[in-house]
């Protein structure tokens, strides 16, 4: 066997220990490189920015814990920036396994911002059917959700003073794992309502988002750790995701690495068995 | 008996099709409560679903226990999760937390759920990485170009990358913005047009696989 066959089939524990090196190392000596803010990011944070106070925001946490290393950040940087600009929030999820994670987000960060359950922000909890539950909320917020999940009335809520439906809502954000998450809240949302929607969402299906994003149909994309880190740059609270952005880093040059040394090896032993063949 | 088990149902489905077809058209108060009473039906049917879902579990991996099926000892598993899980659901109510307070169904989801979770995820990285080096190679001219098209755009979205070739984070934001929205456009309207067409053959009774083979 020679060396480049070897070498590719090298034990695969070795690549998993390159690769949780790569992610441990920087965490424990981060770097603190450089990050460049993308437009895409700076479309949701730019259409916070200029929102009035008391303004309407709905956050949907459409993400379970599997996906919590990347939409986790995304969502603490949005809700504090939205409770910085004395916003109303009000905060839901379309995924069952999502509601405890989400209800101890969103009440972690309200209280890190001193705001009030019920007059600052609410958090509605889950509902069943899916994208259903989008049309019904764009027909009739109270009949969807008559309580919130702490099992208060929504009704006589003053977060939700003036708020019938989804048409009376000035900006959503949906932080999408996958279905129902951001599509949905366009298609079954925001396309008949007629709110503004913005997005967040993990790295894998940030490209499948993009023609939303370049057809105004969302007006800002969050996409991944990335995004999360651009993010917490932009509201100048630096957090998990830009500690995370030095191990993302590491990893995808070392996968780049990996890929490159694997096609190395790959051409050596076509050139071998041509030159064994002729 | 064949008016009501394929007649009827095709009836029903072309005639509740048509309606909340022309529905999203017409915006008078009426048809907005008719839009309104449906998805009320739908949010409850989906509630049904999850309890259908959750029987059907249970019945499956009662089969394979009773039968002693390879791995029927994850389906004990399973059992006493979910049946665990059920009984301290009950026991606090639905609630996680009473005033600040975790619950044991609270402990569950945070200590149990919310790490497994996160493990299968994470392990993701491990394996992709390991499949990457066994299988990303330039056998053909196309292999060779998503090959390079990945590369830049992984070098483009992480700092470090940005760093040691600083074009390749425009370059990464061309090949997403411009490259890959275009072709996932074709793509969205091909699967569009598709579905429409199907949605047609449906409200119109022309495909009736849905009716299931029964004999007429």
């Amino acid at each position: 066997m020679s060396f480049a066959e070897r070498m590719l089939k090298i034990d695969r524990r070795i690549i998993f220990m390159v690769i949780g090196l790569c992610t441990l190392l920087p965490l424990l000596y981060p770097v603190g490189l450089p990050i460049k803010i993308s437009s895409e990011v700076r479309g949701v944070y730019d259409y916070i920015e200029q929102m009035p106070e008391r303004s309407v925001f709905v956050l949907s946490i459409d993400f379970d814990p599997a996906s919590k290393p990347e939409l986790y950040p995304q969502a603490v940087a949005i809700l504090r920036h939205a409770f910085r600009k004395n916003l109303r929030v009000v905060t839901m999820t379309l995924w069952v396994s999502g509601t405890g994670m989400a209800d101890q987000l969103v009440t972690q960060v309200a209280q890190e911002m001193g705001k009030e359950r019920g007059k600052d922000y609410t958090f509605l909890g889950w509902s069943p059917g899916g994208t259903a539950v989008i049309i019904n909320l764009g027909q009739d917020l109270y009949n969807t959700f008559p309580s919130d999940y702490g099992g208060k009335p929504t009704k006589g809520q003053p977060v939700l003073e003036g708020v019938q439906s989804l048409r009376d809502v000035n900006y959503l954000v949906s932080l999408g794992a996958g279905n129902p998450g951001v599509e949905a809240w366009y298609v079954f949302g925001k396309d008949k309502y007629k709110f503004e929607l913005g997005g967040g969402c993990t790295g894998v299906i940030a490209p499948g988002l993009y023609p939303l994003l370049r057809s105004g149909q969302i007006n800002g994309l969050i996409g991944g750790l990335r995004g999360a880190a651009e993010y917490e740059i932009l509201i100048g609270q630096k957090g998990r995701a830009v500690a995370g952005m030095d191990a993302q880093s590491a990893t995808h040059l070392a996968i780049i690495v990996l890929v490159g040394l694997c096609n190395i090896f790959y051409f050596s032993m076509r050139r071998q068995a041509r030159r064994q063949g002729g | 008996m064949i008016f009501l088990r394929r007649q009827l149902p095709l009836l029903i489905t072309m005639i509740t099709g048509l309606v909340f077809a022309g529905q999203y058209y017409v915006p008078h108060p009426a048809s907005e409560q008719v839009l309104t009473s449906a998805t009320k039906w739908m949010q409850i049917i989906g509630g049904f679903a999850l309890v259908l879902g959750v029987t059907s579990l249970f019945h499956v991996h009662a089969a394979k226990i009773r039968r002693k099926e390879a791995g029927w000892g994850y389906s004990v598993v399973l059992y006493g999760g979910m049946l665990g899980t059920i009984a301290v659901g009950l026991w606090a109510n639905g609630k996680e937390s009473v005033e600040g307070v975790s619950t044991a169904f609270g402990w569950v989801y945070n200590f149990m759920m919310v790490p497994l979770q996160g493990t299968m995820f994470a392990i993701l990285a491990f394996f992709i990485a390991s499949a990457a080096y066994r299988s990303f190679r330039a056998r053909s001219r196309e292999a060779a170009v998503l090959l390079i098209a990945a590369v830049i755009v992984m070098m483009g979205r992480v700092p470090l990358g940005e760093y040691l070739i600083p074009m390749s984070g425009d370059l990464s934001q061309w090949i997403l913005n411009v490259l890959n929205a275009s072709v996932r456009r074709a793509i969205l309207i091909g699967v569009s047009l598709g579905t429409v067409a199907l949605s047609l053959k449906i409200i119109f009774g022309v495909e009736r696989s849905y009716l299931g083979g029964g004999k007429e």
